[in-house]
């Protein structure tokens, strides 16, 4: 006997007395079961693929690097005695500052209590 | 000693992760069969057309893979993908591939209730026969119910996968199915005696 089938029916529970479903169901057995050969299919797809931001060539970076470097060297060669001049000027103001012993065990105590603080913050963030 | 074969998950994690070519043709390689072989059934054996439709699938999961959640299997995402594509490629061309063979079946000679040739003897050419009277049976069908049929017969989804894989509830799904079946029943009735 054919039972109809009801809305709330899955295709894997339908009666194998249903005649359609049964021959739907050889079918898609014999669907399932044939494997079609690759044929190069994957080679297209792999070949269609877009390109690639990382397949930019590897000298790129440094190549952009130098190009700064080399124009910041030609900016200083520009500009003839004012790097000296800054250099010298910074040395000066640098050895121009009285330097005690309280000044540094000040700064001593100021740098180690800023270490502290950012070791006690990272470990509180952790 | 061989290496143990990935699993598509870890394969989808390496293509999103390091966009590793190699891996997604992993992918390629390892579904290429069931996604072919469905859009050659949804297009009714075009297997040209099928082919281009499977490599769209693909080159379009290569392009999305990130919005792939892993709730449903990348099988299933697949056919989701493979049913659009179909269905975009055959609202384009609406009124030749399957419009064409519509009119070839009603002037082949209506064979309405198509029987089994009789020299289907053996279990081989029944199963050939078959094959040839469902193509036909199913190129009568929508485009959608012949895809929920593709689905929940021939890659033997659930309803809810079918869903899934038709982008549609799944009462709509058991929908397309009955009004399908209701349809083939009478395009296949010579295989009922069988």
């Amino acid at each position: 006997m054919t039972r109809a089938p009801e809305m709330n029916d899955s295709p894997r529970s339908q009666p194998a007395d249903d005649w359609l479903d049964a021959l739907l169901r050889a079918d898609g057995r014999d669907h399932r079961a044939d494997y079609l050969d690759d044929d190069g299919f994957t080679a297209r797809v792999a070949a269609a693929l877009p390109a690639s931001p990382a397949a930019l060539p590897a000298w790129r970076k440094p190549a952009v690097a130098a190009l700064w470097a080399a124009g910041g060297i030609g900016v200083a060669f520009a500009l003839p005695g004012a790097a000296s001049d800054a250099a010298h000027e910074i040395i000066r103001a640098i050895l121009a500052q009285r330097v005690s012993a309280g000044g540094i065990g000040t700064a001593l105590v100021v740098l180690l209590a800023s270490a502290w603080t950012a070791v006690a913050v990272v470990l509180r963030g952790d | 000693m061989a290496q143990p074969q990935l699993s598509d998950a870890q394969l989808i994690a390496r293509v999103v992760v390091h966009d590793d070519r190699n891996a997604f043709s992993d992918l390629v390689r390892r579904h290429q069969s069931a996604v072919r072989a469905t859009l050659r059934r949804l297009t009714a054996g075009n297997h040209a057309l099928a082919d281009d439709l499977a490599q769209e699938t693909f080159m379009l999961a290569y392009r999305n893979i990130k919005s792939f959640r892993q709730e449903a299997q990348f099988s299933t995402w697949l056919y989701r993908i493979a049913t659009n594509a179909f269905l975009a490629d055959a609202r384009r061309r609406k009124e030749d591939l399957l419009g064409d063979r519509d009119l070839e079946l009603t002037t082949e000679g209506d064979d309405e209730g198509a029987a089994p040739a009789e020299a289907a003897g053996s279990d081989h050419a029944r199963g050939a026969t078959l094959r040839i009277d469902i193509d036909r049976a199913l190129a009568v069908l929508s485009d959608a119910e012949r895809a929920a049929i593709v689905h929940c017969y021939h890659n033997d989804l659930s309803h809810e996968e079918a869903a899934i894989a038709l982008n549609c509830p799944v009462g709509t799904v058991k929908t397309h199915i009955l009004r399908a079946k209701a349809k083939l029943k009478s395009r296949l009735a010579g295989w009922e005696s069988q």
